[in-house]
């Protein structure tokens, strides 16, 4: 029993945020859409946070121009672009994959590409060493008849 | 490692280190603008001061000056000292023409704002909800477009206007010396 009270009030620590996300399931649809497009666009005057999530002013605002959007039946990309139109693809937190942004999604696939190869020809290289340096030396008939000599020569 | 891998090395660090170099130079806030050649957004809205309300349409065939700004709005404090000079400078002209947009602001606090800073007496639109402000892609204060005669933007200027900014910026392409 002792045991067991702890991990009964652990239990009722877990459902307790039941209610809570009751709440978000049963939101608003429009509500939902006006969340859905404003996390994906950029609070233009925060670092790196979403419409949705920022507390500033302009982005309390945005947000209520999405909600007037949507509410009056607008669709999705038509509220993205009107975004877009007037603040460039700044707006989106996430960069398109059109135009020259093609290069930057691009590029780490390019610079693994680039890495990959430079490897791959940096290991030929070092194979091409190793077995080099386990060859025996050429010799020719005057060097083996020296070597000869000097084995003739020690004592064993 | 021979010499030719010492050189694309060296390359690469020195592509890198130059474009660090280069992007220091960038100003964050300074983000180039879709609507400089597109038709300007029109609106019409309570004026400040008055009951006339502001229209940006009623001004075609004019170069028009929009400004956004607000009381709460420190840098336009420090830029308000040349708009009231321009208002001036510019009165006698019939193509150039200055409009404010008071944006996220009430509009006592506005008209105190005038009253203790100076008047330079072109009307100002009134956008509590900055609605206008988010349909021209508005950032923060100070901001202005220069529209020309046809009602298309030409420029965006982020940040305060400068004294000489009319002269450098505006009249050349007011006379088209800038295409």
């Amino acid at each position: 029993m002792r045991l067991f009270s702890p991990l009964l009030l652990l239990a009722w620590l877990l459902v307790m945020p039941g209610p809570a996300l009751a709440e978000l399931r049963n939101e608003d649809p429009t509500e939902a859409m006006v969340r859905h497009i404003a996390k994906d666009l950029r609070c233009a005057v925060c670092q790196n946070q979403s419409v949705y999530e920022s507390n500033s002013d302009l982005a309390k605002d945005m947000l209520n121009v999405i909600r007037t959007k949507v509410a009056a039946g607008e669709q999705e990309t038509a509220i993205r672009d009107y975004f877009f139109q007037r603040y460039g693809d700044y707006i989106y937190l996430e960069p398109t994959t059109q135009g020259m942004n093609t290069l930057l999604w691009s590029a780490p696939f390019i610079g693994l590409g680039i890495g990959g190869l430079a490897l791959w020809l940096a290991m030929r290289q070092w194979r091409k060493r190793t077995r080099e340096n386990t060859q025996p030396v050429p010799t020719n008939t005057a060097m083996q008849e020296r070597i000869q000599k000097e084995l003739d020569q020690v004592h064993l | 490692m021979n010499g030719l891998w010492k050189i694309v090395l060296l390359g690469v660090v020195m592509a890198i280190l130059l474009l660090f170099a280069l992007g220091l130079k960038n100003d964050p806030r300074d983000i180039p603008s879709p609507l400089v050649n597109r038709p300007a957004n029109d609106f019409t809205a309570p004026a400040l001061e008055g009951d006339q309300p502001v229209r940006l349409s009623a001004h075609r065939g004019q170069w028009v000056l929009v400004n956004f700004w607000g009381s709460w709005c420190v840098s336009c404090v420090a830029e308000h000292p040349y708009l009231m000079e321009l208002a001036k400078q510019t009165k006698k002209r019939t193509d150039f023409v200055m409009l404010g947009v008071d944006f996220r602001d009430n509009p006592d606090s506005a008209r105190a704002f005038l009253a203790r800073h100076g008047n330079p007496g072109y009307a100002h639109a009134q956008d509590p909800e900055q609605k206008i402000a988010i349909d021209w892609g508005v950032y923060g204060a100070p901001e202005s477009y220069l529209v020309d005669p046809n009602g298309t933007i030409r420029m965006k200027h982020t940040g305060p206007l400068f004294p000489g900014w009319f002269e450098q910026r505006a009249l050349p392409l007011m006379q088209g010396a800038v295409k």
